[in-house]
């Protein structure tokens, strides 16, 4: 019972639940709104997770301060990718099937060349920098600064995210292209221009994300599947295209990880998750807070 | 009766292929036993991928799950029971595993039903892996297995056997069927197709003889390792292989494993890394401009030269 009410516990939770809403918000853009399958969007928080720290240990460039940066190369990434090689399959393929299909083998292929050359590059070997370590002691709990600002970093962007998409055009745009393509491009939104935003946003976002996760854990080539694992669970959870519906995922699912492995041990950690994730898409396909066939 | 002519065409090369890769031993010696070892593998693999996957649109990249059970089957029972009977029963146990999963999971379309079986193949994999543990075997070593020449012929059988399957099938009923599905489900079922024990069967088909191959393949290796038998790897390799071949024809996964087994033997052991990154580029270059392809290709300029 003790272990269940620790604070130290409860804190590690809130701050990898954030990041897994971080995460699973910027997939929201990409998969939740234009249905491209984004299973690289692991891929772009390890980019930013290395630029991060390339701008720490060349430049001695606190992540805090090099977020907007580290946010624009991922960013630059995403419109790259989305003018070389999605603009043509978004604006010619007429089934929503199809473009799933292929927007699930390209991401797939430029995740297997953001990992190699990644490894090629930095080698495999994981690498961690110490920034920003001074312990916090609150009551009961010590915490590390840089946990501290992770998740208060995460939580601002997410909630700064929800407002802007709820109350700028370019939010409504977006609900509109979720809620009817062709309706919205009668109306007269400029339907590529939302999704080029949403490519943009959302992998700023996974490269901001990869940022806050080099403060808190080692980084390596091949870190990123288990986020894109975990940023579908949040997403499928949460609802597709759903923001508010993610960060509770999000949080959600940083809770049954560390308490999962605090109550029973390490090894079932993998389980676990993969556990979440298939009963989420076999029994809850629509999401926690969806209704059934929207 | 062009049908039959390129149905004898078919036959004829996958038998010359067949009669070529069991004499390569005695003709080039003991590494291109590997190699074709490894092609005839990929052969089994994706074409199994290809009756159900390529057929149906349901893109499953989760395939490894078969080849494991089949390979931890053969492990399992190793010594205990004969090896001719061990391997069919990894088919077998693929198979049935096939059956439990596919009416849960062929509910869902589209990209969830990607997602789940990559899903569910790495909560078996961490199953798997747990209950070693458990009991006390990290791996598992499978001493006095059959030769690699042995293991090569059986190998060569299964993947005979797959490109046929395919082949007949994909010109059967239930292949006419299954890509029907693939146009719409809807519809498939209006004109009387029974699309979910269609697809429940295609899916348990296509599971069968990449169980058998993944007990080969742990009798080749003569030990046997979770996490390496489980690798999501494989099933990455096998979509791969599908996509640059062709997936709806069953001259497309010959075409594709050739293609990257060759490409492997050039780089894989120097260059692995490069390897990887071709291996993604290539399958962005066949999806963008050739998305039928290999096969797509071949038949693009079969058709400009007889007009």
């Amino acid at each position: 019972m003790d272990l269940l009410l620790s604070p130290q516990l409860l804190f590690s939770a809130l701050v990898l639940g954030s990041l897994y809403a971080l995460i699973g918000v910027g997939l929201n853009f990409v998969y939740g709104t234009i249905r491209l399958l984004n299973i690289a969007h692991g891929d772009l928080v390890m980019i930013g997770a290395y630029a991060a720290f390339g701008l720490f240990t060349a430049l001695g460039l606190s992540p805090m301060f090099g977020l907007p940066l580290i946010a624009g190369i991922t960013a630059m990434i995403g419109a790259g990718l989305y003018f070389g090689l999605f603009k043509r399959q978004l604006e010619n393929t007429t089934s929503v099937e199809q473009l799933e299909a292929n927007s699930l083998l390209l991401f797939f292929g430029v995740s297997v060349i953001l990992q190699n050359t990644m490894a090629l590059l930095f080698t495999t070997s994981p690498r961690a920098y110490q920034h920003l370590d001074y312990v916090i002691s609150i009551g009961g709990l010590d915490m590390t600064l840089s946990r501290l600002l992770a998740l208060v970093v995460s939580l601002t962007i997410v909630f700064a995210i929800s407002m802007f998409l709820k109350f700028s055009i370019y939010g409504l745009g977006i609900s509109a292209i979720i809620q009817n393509r062709d309706a919205a491009k009668i109306v007269g939104i400029d339907v590529g221009r939302v999704q080029l935003g949403s490519f943009i946003l959302g992998f700023g976002v996974a490269g901001i994300a990869g940022a806050l996760v080099s403060l808190t854990e080692q980084i390596s080539p091949f870190m990123g599947f288990p986020f894109t694992i975990a940023a579908f669970v949040v997403i499928i959870l949460g609802g597709l295209g759903n923001i508010s519906g993610g960060i509770i995922a999000g949080i959600l699912l940083g809770f049954i990880e560390i308490y999962s492995v605090a109550l029973t041990s390490a090894t079932y950690r993998s389980i676990l998750i993969y556990g979440v994730f298939v009963a989420a898409i076999m029994l809850r396909p629509q999401g926690l807070f969806g209704k059934a066939q929207t | 009766m062009t049908v039959l002519r390129s149905d004898l065409a078919f036959f004829a090369g996958l038998a010359i292929l067949a009669g070529f890769g069991l004499s390569v031993g005695s003709l080039f010696g003991t590494y291109w036993v590997i190699v074709a070892l490894n092609f005839a593998m990929w052969i089994a693999l994706t074409q199994s991928w290809a009756l159900f996957s390529g057929l149906t649109g349901y893109i499953s990249l989760g395939n490894v799950v078969f080849y494991g059970l089949g390979a931890y089957t053969v492990a399992v029972s190793f010594k205990v029971l004969p090896l001719w009977v061990a391997v069919p029963m990894g088919g077998l146990v693929a198979a049935v595993f096939a059956l439990m999963i596919a009416v849960p999971a062929l509910r869902v379309r589209g990209p969830y039903f990607v997602i789940l079986t990559f899903g569910i193949s790495e909560l078996v994999k961490y199953s798997i892996l747990n209950l070693e543990t458990y009991l006390g075997k990290s791996s598992r070593l499978l001493f006095g297995a059959p030769s690699a020449e042995a293991v090569l012929y059986t190998m060569i059988a299964l993947a005979v056997a797959s490109s046929v399957l395919m082949r007949l099938v994909k010109s059967s009923t239930f292949g006419r069927g299954l890509v029907a599905i693939q146009g719409d489900e809807t519809s498939a079922e209006t004109v009387g197709i029974p699309v979910t024990r269609f697809k429940v069967m295609g899916f348990t088909l296509s599971a069968f003889i990449p169980g058998m191959v993944g007990g080969l393949m742990a009798l080749r290796s003569t030990y046997f390792e979770v996490l390496q038998v489980f690798n999501p790897f494989i099933s990455f390799t096998i979509v791969t292989m599908a996509i640059i071949g062709g997936s709806n024809d069953a001259r497309g996964p010959i075409l594709g494993a050739a293609f990257l087994v060759f490409l492997s033997e050039l780089l894989w052991s120097s260059a692995p890394r490069l390897y990887m990154i071709l291996l993604g580029a290539f399958l962005i270059a066949f999806v963008l401009l050739a998305p039928s392809g290999l096969v797509g290709l071949l038949r693009k300029y079969g058709e400009g030269h007889s007009k």
